[in-house]
């Protein structure tokens, strides 16, 4: 049985501030998440996050900007490791943060899904078995054993996504609800997306979109300064939107 | 510091279980260096060859050592790969910024796929160096076959290199500039192309007291002299079990933390 959870954590990280030549900002800092000890300077990014999510729940994460729910997915991929408390997963995650990463202008369509596909960590076997699906859904047709530097940006978007979206995740990440192309893909883009988050046996999606969270999510968790202002059902939460 | 040790470890083992990711992504780097050129990856034995010959040729004028081009062929075959792995090293995990903080893979991977980089520039050379020793009419013995035993040293030292100076770039950005400039000034005194016969002096210092020296002498030795280099050997294993303590070290302190770094 899937389940993620969160057991009180927190991530401070010292501020980058490099050995370099270049001269020191002197300036003292106004937010209070910001410290000093001695010469150097903590960001507090998480504090006390707790919570515990079970298959079938659609989390939703919503606060200000910088409130810390990049942060939180981050930590909860293991992109970041909590210096206090820790994370508990039980079963395969998988992302949604940057879904053009690591594609390559000179490659062709098809050698960008392989490269992607390996990085996603998929076996060969796996690559090759999604290969059609993923052409087919990109509607790239002859352009996929084209360089990528000579797509559109919808062709470019469209390719991403439907590489990035050929998951069977169980516990899926999400950045922001992700779309492309042109309105006809679109609402294709919409319709896989909304199949991936009933597919998942987790979903934590953050964003901006009280609307769209209400209509995914049954639980959501605000955060306001990396830590926990409210964890509760979505219709309580939205109750008032 | 166990915890430390283990920790590179494992980096390491799940970075070396992931072998497809960055071979696949250091052959398409290379490609990628050479895209759209007519020769495409030999330029790199063409480039080893100009250079090659340039210096050949204008330092062997008044010379009579017949093993000369031999000697310039395998110091710059050498001193090549030592300067590619330290001068890309510096910026190799700010070059890999979206990744280490897009995904979970392991920094390790970052490391191997420079490191094939490396080794696949490295190669072409070799067949540029080979060229050379045939032309030059070298005639190989049973003690050249020493030499691979030299590269095979040379080339198990580089990913501790690629983890320290990677670190070293991430940590102090503005090394990459003093490490670049550093390495054009260490090719003048390291015997690249100058030879030491025991006359002491100012040669003598920069022979016996850089470590590039033995790096260098464990591949040419057999090659040039038709000697085995046990000395040198030693001492470049000695060096390259410190770099690679010091490295895992890094790796192992470092890993999960260099995200927040970059």
């Amino acid at each position: 049985m899937v389940s993620i959870s969160a057991h009180n954590v927190g991530l401070s990280y010292r501020l980058g501030r490099k050995l370099s030549l270049a001269p020191r900002d002197l300036r003292l800092p106004v937010d209070q998440r910001i410290s000093e000890h001695g010469r150097a300077r903590y960001v507090r990014a998480l504090d006390g996050v707790t919570f515990q999510l079970q298959a079938g729940d659609r989390l939703g994460l919503i606060g200000s900007n910088g409130a810390g729910k990049t942060t939180l997915l981050k930590v909860l991929h293991g992109v970041y490791q909590p210096n206090v408390g820790h994370v508990e997963r039980i079963g395969k995650v998988d992302a949604l943060f940057n879904i053009s990463l690591g594609f390559r202008p000179h490659a062709s369509g098809r050698r960008n899904i392989v490269l992607r596909g390996l990085i996603n960590g998929w076996t060969r076997y796996q690559i090759e078995e999604r290969m059609d699906g993923i052409i087919e859904f990109s509607e790239l047709g002859e352009f996929i054993d084209m360089p990528f530097k000579s797509y559109s940006q919808g062709m470019a978007a469209r390719l991403a996504f439907s590489v990035a979206t050929a998951l069977e995740p169980e516990i899926l990440l999400m950045d922001e609800w992700i779309g492309a192309g042109d309105p006809a893909f679109q609402e294709k883009a919409r319709d896989r997306m909304l199949e991936l988050t009933q597919k998942a046996g987790i979903i934590i999606l953050a964003s901006h979109n009280h609307q769209l969270l209400k209509r995914i999510c049954n639980k959501v968790l605000e955060l306001d300064a990396g830590r926990v202002k409210a964890f509760r059902p979505a219709e309580e939460a939205f109750s008032k939107s | 510091m166990l915890n430390i040790y283990k920790r590179a470890a494992n980096d390491m083992k799940d970075g070396l279980r992931l072998s497809a990711v960055w071979m696949a992504l250091a052959k398409e780097d290379i490609g990628d260096q050479h895209r759209n050129t007519t020769l495409g990856p030999l330029w790199l034995v063409v480039n080893y060859l100009a250079f090659a010959a340039s210096f050949i040729f204008l330092v062997r004028v008044g010379r009579d050592d017949p093993n000369y081009p031999a000697f310039v062929a395998t110091g710059l075959l050498v001193w090549f790969y030592m300067m590619d792995v330290i001068t890309n090293s510096v910026t190799l995990f700010l070059r890999e910024e979206n990744f280490i903080k897009g995904t979970t893979l392991p920094i390790s991977v970052y490391v191997f796929r420079f490191f094939a980089q490396s080794v696949i520039r490295g190669g072409y050379a070799l067949v540029g160096c080979i060229f050379i020793l045939a032309v030059s009419g070298s005639a190989p013995t049973m003690v050249w076959l020493y030499s691979i035993f030299g590269i095979a040293i040379l080339v198990m030292t580089a990913p501790a290199v690629i983890i320290i100076f990677a670190f070293v770039g991430a940590l102090f950005p503005d090394s990459q500039f003093l490490i670049t400039n550093l390495m054009r000034v260490g090719m003048f005194l390291t015997p690249v192309f100058w030879t030491y016969e025991g006359t002491g002096g100012i040669r003598h210092f920069f022979y016996y007291w850089n470590p590039f020296t033995y790096f260098l002498e464990i591949v040419r030795f057999p090659i040039v002299y038709n000697m085995v280099p046990v000395t040198p050997s030693l001492i470049a294993i000695g060096i390259g079990c410190g770099l690679w303590i010091s490295a895992l070290w890094l790796l192992g302190r470092l890993c999960r933390r260099i995200v927040f770094y970059l």
